[in-house]
C-alpha cells in the first residue's frame, strides 16, 4: 500500500478543476507537450516508420523477414517437389524435363503435368491459409475454420452433386466451389442469427450445417457406380492430381483480387480482437467488416475447394503456425498465406512420393493435421503464447 | 462556457422479443435531455436498470436510439459515419477485452486507429499523442509490459491512456472503477479530473454515489429512464434522491474540507447488519473490493516507479485552467 501514499490526492479536491492543487507542482506546464525525454519512440518497435509530408506508413520489418524466410522454404519445397518423381525419374532427367532439355516425353511430365500442379497447390494452399486465417479472427477462435464452420463442405456437396448432372461423370467446373461455399455460408449465418455473432455460436451452428451437407455429398456418392464414385471420392478428400493451368488461372486471378482485399481489411481486422463495442468505439463498422471479412473468407475457402478439393488442415494450422512465427500482435494474412502454400506443397510432393500409389493431398494433411489438432486443443499454442 | 455535448429527446429501448421486432416494448431511455459544456465532469448515476449504461451506449453510437439526437460540437453523432463519431468521442466499456499478449503501448497505439488510415499509418501526431497519454496515466514506465501481466489498477489507467490517445473532445467511461479498490478508484478519478482539467467533457456511468459526488461537476440521476435530478452535486444530491433511486434511508453528510456530500446508507438497528435486503444493498455501494489484496502485491515494485509520473503530470495538467 505505500504506492498509494506518493498519490497527491489532496485531502481537500475540489469538484471544480483544482488550481491549488497545481500550485505546488514544478512550473514545467505543458504536461502534453513536453514528454518526459527519457523514453524512447512510442512506435510498434518491429516496424520501421516512413514519413513524407503528411503521409506515413509503419514497415513491419521483423514480418517482412520472416515472409522472406518462410518465402525460402517455400523455394526449396518447390525445387524439390519439381525434382521429386514417383516413376523413379532421376534428378538429372527431371532438370532436364524442367529446362526442356530432355526427351519430349520428361519435358511434358515435368513442365506440363508436376510443375502446374505445384503451382495450383501453392495457390490453393495460400487461398485456404487465408480464410482460415480471416474466420479464426472472425469468431476469436482458433477452431473457427472454413472445414469447421461448414464452408468447405458447403463447397463439396456443389461440385459432388454436379457430377450427377454431368453425362461425363466427371468433376468439374471449380466455380461451383464458391457457390456451394456461399450457400452453406448463408445457411450457417441465417442460422446462428447474423454474422455477428462471436465465439461458439457460428461454430456450433457450423458444425451442425457441415454434419447436414456432408451426408448430401455421402447419398450422392452413394448412388453412384463405382467408377464414378471413385474419381468423385478422390476429389472430396482433397486432391491435386491431374490439376494444371486450366484451373490455375482462374484460381491465380481470384487471388489476385481477393489477397489485397483481405490484406486492406487486416488492419481493421487486428481492431476486432477487441471486442465489438470497444472496436465500434475506435471507428470501426463492425456488422460491416465482420459481413466482408465472411465474404472474403468463404470466396476464398469456396475457390480452393472448388480446386483441389476440401483440403483438411491447411485453413486451421497454417495462421497458428504464422501466429507462432509473426507475433500473436498482429493478423498475419501474409503468414497464413506463405504457411498454407508450403503446407500444400510440401504436402502434394509427399504423398506423390512416398508411396507407390499416390495418396492424396488431403489425406496426408489429415495424417499431419490430426496430432497438430490434439496440440491446439491441448492449448500447445496458446500456452507458448503466453 | 462552451457547450460540448448536447443530448435531445432521447428515447432509446430494447426489442420485445424475437416475435415482434417492430415494436419497442421496453424503453430503457424514456427522453433525456442534457447540455454539458466542455471540461465538465459528467456522472450518471441511478440504481441497475436505470438506464444509464444505455444512455452512454446511445451517446457512444452504440445503441441506436429510437429518437432524439447526440450532439458534440454541432454535429449529430449518428449522422456521423463510425470513423468520424470515433474522432469525437470515445468510449471505456465497463469491461473490455484485451487483444491477445497486447503490450502497454501496442494498447495505447491502437487508440489512434481513428485517425489512422493505409497511407497515414504512424504520423507524427500519432507518436505525440500515445506519449501524452502514457504520460498523463503515469504508465510511461510499463509502456514495453504485457497488459495482461499487469494488476487490475494498473491495467485500467492503461485503458485510459488508451481513450486519451484517441483525442476526443467528450471521454465516456462506463463504471470505470467498477472493478477498482478504493485506492486505485481515486487514482483513476483524479485522473478523470486532469482529463477534463485539460479541457475534455467526461461522462462516466458511476455506481457510487459519494464518488460521484466527489469528483464530477455535475450529477445526472437517472430512474426509470428519465432524469430525476440534474445539477451540482451539492444541489442535487440528498436524502430524498437516494431514497427515491435506491430504495434505502441514507444520512447525508458533508465532507470536511469540500462540503461535498457523502451519503451513509442508514441501517435498520433492528436487523443484524449481516442481514436483510438492505445490507445488500449497503454493501453493493462499495464496489470492487474483491482482488484488492492480489493488486496490491502485484503493485508494488511498478507502482512506485511510475508514480513519479503520474504525480508531475497531475499537478502540470491542471496548470493551464489555474
Amino acid at each position: 500500500m505505500t504506492d498509494r501514499a506518493t498519490h497527491p490526492a489532496p485531502a481537500t479536491p475540489e469538484p471544480a478543476p483544482a488550481p491549488e492543487a497545481a500550485q505546488p507542482a514544478p512550473a514545467t506546464g505543458r504536461a502534453t507537450a513536453s514528454p518526459r525525454a527519457d523514453f524512447g519512440s512510442v512506435a510498434p518497435s518491429d516496424s520501421i516508420v516512413l514519413r513524407t509530408g503528411t503521409l506515413s506508413w509503419l514497415l513491419p520489418y521483423r514480418a517482412a523477414l520472416v515472409s522472406l524466410g518462410l518465402s525460402a522454404v517455400i523455394a526449396v519445397i518447390v525445387a524439390l517437389a519439381t525434382l521429386a518423381s514417383s516413376t523413379g525419374m532421376s534428378v538429372r532427367a527431371s532438370l532436364n524435363g524442367l529446362l526442356g532439355t530432355g526427351d519430349p516425353l520428361t519435358v511434358m511430365l515435368v513442365q506440363d503435368f508436376r510443375l502446374p500442379r505445384i503451382v495450383v497447390g501453392l495457390l490453393v494452399g495460400a487461398a485456404l491459409g487465408i480464410a482460415g486465417c480471416l474466420t479464426q479472427t472472425l469468431a476469436g477462435n482458433r477452431l473457427a475454420t472454413p472445414d469447421v464452420i461448414g464452408v468447405n463442405e458447403g463447397a463439396t456437396a456443389a461440385v459432388v452433386a454436379s457430377v450427377v448432372g454431368s453425362s461425363t461423370a466427371m468433376v468439374g467446373d471449380w466455380w461451383l466451389g464458391p457457390l456451394g461455399a456461399a450457400g452453406a455460408a448463408a445457411l450457417v449465418v441465417l442460422c446462428a442469427g447474423g454474422a455477428g455473432t462471436r465465439g461458439y455460436r457460428v461454430l456450433v451452428v457450423g458444425i451442425g450445417v457441415s454434419t447436414v451437407i456432408g451426408a448430401v455429398s455421402d447419398l450422392v456418392m452413394s448412388r453412384q457406380n463405382d467408377n464414378t464414385a471413385g474419381g468423385v471420392f478422390l476429389w472430396s478428400v482433397g486432391s491435386l492430381s491431374g490439376r494444371d493451368y486450366g484451373v490455375g488461372e482462374p484460381l491465380a486471378l481470384c487471388l489476385l483480387v481477393l489477397v489485397p482485399l483481405a490484406l486492406v481489411a487486416g488492419r481493421r481486422l487486428s481492431v476486432l480482437r477487441f471486442d465489438d463495442d470497444m472496436a465500434a468505439a475506435l471507428g470501426l463498422n463492425v456488422p460491416l467488416l465482420r459481413g466482408l471479412t465472411l465474404a472474403l473468407a468463404v470466396a476464398l475457402a469456396g475457390v480452393a475447394v472448388g480446386i483441389g478439393g476440401p483440403i483438411t488442415f491447411v485453413a486451421l494450422a497454417s495462421p497458428i503456425i504464422a501466429t507462432q512465427l509473426y507475433g500473436p500482435t498482429r493478423v498475419p494474412i501474409v503468414g497464413s498465406a506463405l504457411a498454407g502454400a508450403a503446407l500444400v506443397a510440401a504436402s502434394d510432393a509427399l504423398g506423390r512420393v512416398v508411396a507407390p500409389v499416390e495418396i492424396p493431398v488431403g489425406v496426408v494433411t489429415s495424417v499431419l493435421g490430426g496430432p497438430f489438432l490434439l496440440w491446439v486443443l491441448f492449448g500447445g499454442s496458446s500456452s507458448r503464447k503466453a | 462556457m462552451t457547450v460540448e455535448l448536447v443530448v435531445e429527446r432521447l428515447k432509446a429501448g430494447y426489442p420485445a422479443g424475437s416475435a415482434n421486432k417492430s415494436e419497442p416494448a421496453r424503453l430503457a431511455v424514456r427522453g433525456v435531455d442534457l447540455t454539458i459544456a466542455a471540461g465538465q465532469v459528467v456522472a450518471i448515476v441511478g440504481p441497475n436498470g436505470c438506464g444509464k449504461s444505455t444512455l452512454l451506449r446511445a451517446m457512444a453510437r452504440l445503441h441506436q436510439p429510437h429518437t432524439g439526437t447526440v450532439q458534440v460540437g454541432g454535429d449529430d453523432i449518428w449522422q456521423l459515419r463510425q470513423r468520424q463519431a470515433a474522432h469525437r468521442i470515445s468510449l471505456l466499456p465497463q469491461s473490455p477485452q484485451a487483444p491477445e499478449a497486447v503490450t502497454v503501448a501496442g494498447l495505447v497505439r491502437y487508440g489512434r486507429h481513428p485517425h489512422q488510415g493505409l497511407f497515414r499509418q504512424w504520423s507524427r501526431e500519432d507518436e505525440r499523442a500515445v506519449r501524452a497519454a502514457l504520460t498523463a496515466t503515469g504508465v510511461t514506465d510499463l509502456a514495453d509490459r504485457r497488459l495482461d501481466q499487469l494488476s487490475g489498477g494498473q491495467r485500467q489507467r492503461c485503458w485510459l491512456a488508451m481513450v486519451l490517445a484517441q483525442e476526443t473532445p467528450v471521454v465516456l467511461l462506463d463504471e470505470p472503477t467498477s472493478a477498482l479498490d478504493l485506492g486505485h478508484a481515486v487514482e483513476v478519478l483524479e485522473l478523470v479530473r486532469e482529463v477534463a482539467a485539460a479541457g475534455r467533457t467526461v461522462v462516466m456511468v458511476l455506481h457510487d454515489l459519494t464518488s460521484a459526488a466527489r469528483y464530477a461537476d455535475v450529477i445526472v440521476a437517472m430512474c426509470e429512464g428519465t432524469v430525476v435530478a440534474y445539477g451540482p452535486p451539492r444541489e442535487v444530491v440528498d436524502a430524498a434522491l437516494v431514497r427515491q433511486l435506491y430504495g434505502v434511508p441514507a444520512d447525508i453528510l458533508a465532507a470536511p474540507g469540500d462540503g461535498s456530500p457523502v451519503v451513509v446508507p442508514r441501517s435498520r438497528a433492528a436487523v443484524p447488519a449481516h442481514e436483510g435486503p438492505d445490507a445488500a444493498r449497503a454493501a453493493e455501494q462499495q464496489p470492487g473490493r474483491h482482488d484488492s489484496s492480489r493488486d496490491a502485491e502485484q503493485d508494488q515494485p511498478a507502482r512506485t516507479g511510475a508514480a513519479g509520473t503520474g504525480e508531475a503530470t497531475a499537478k502540470e495538467a491542471t496548470l493551464p485552467t489555474g
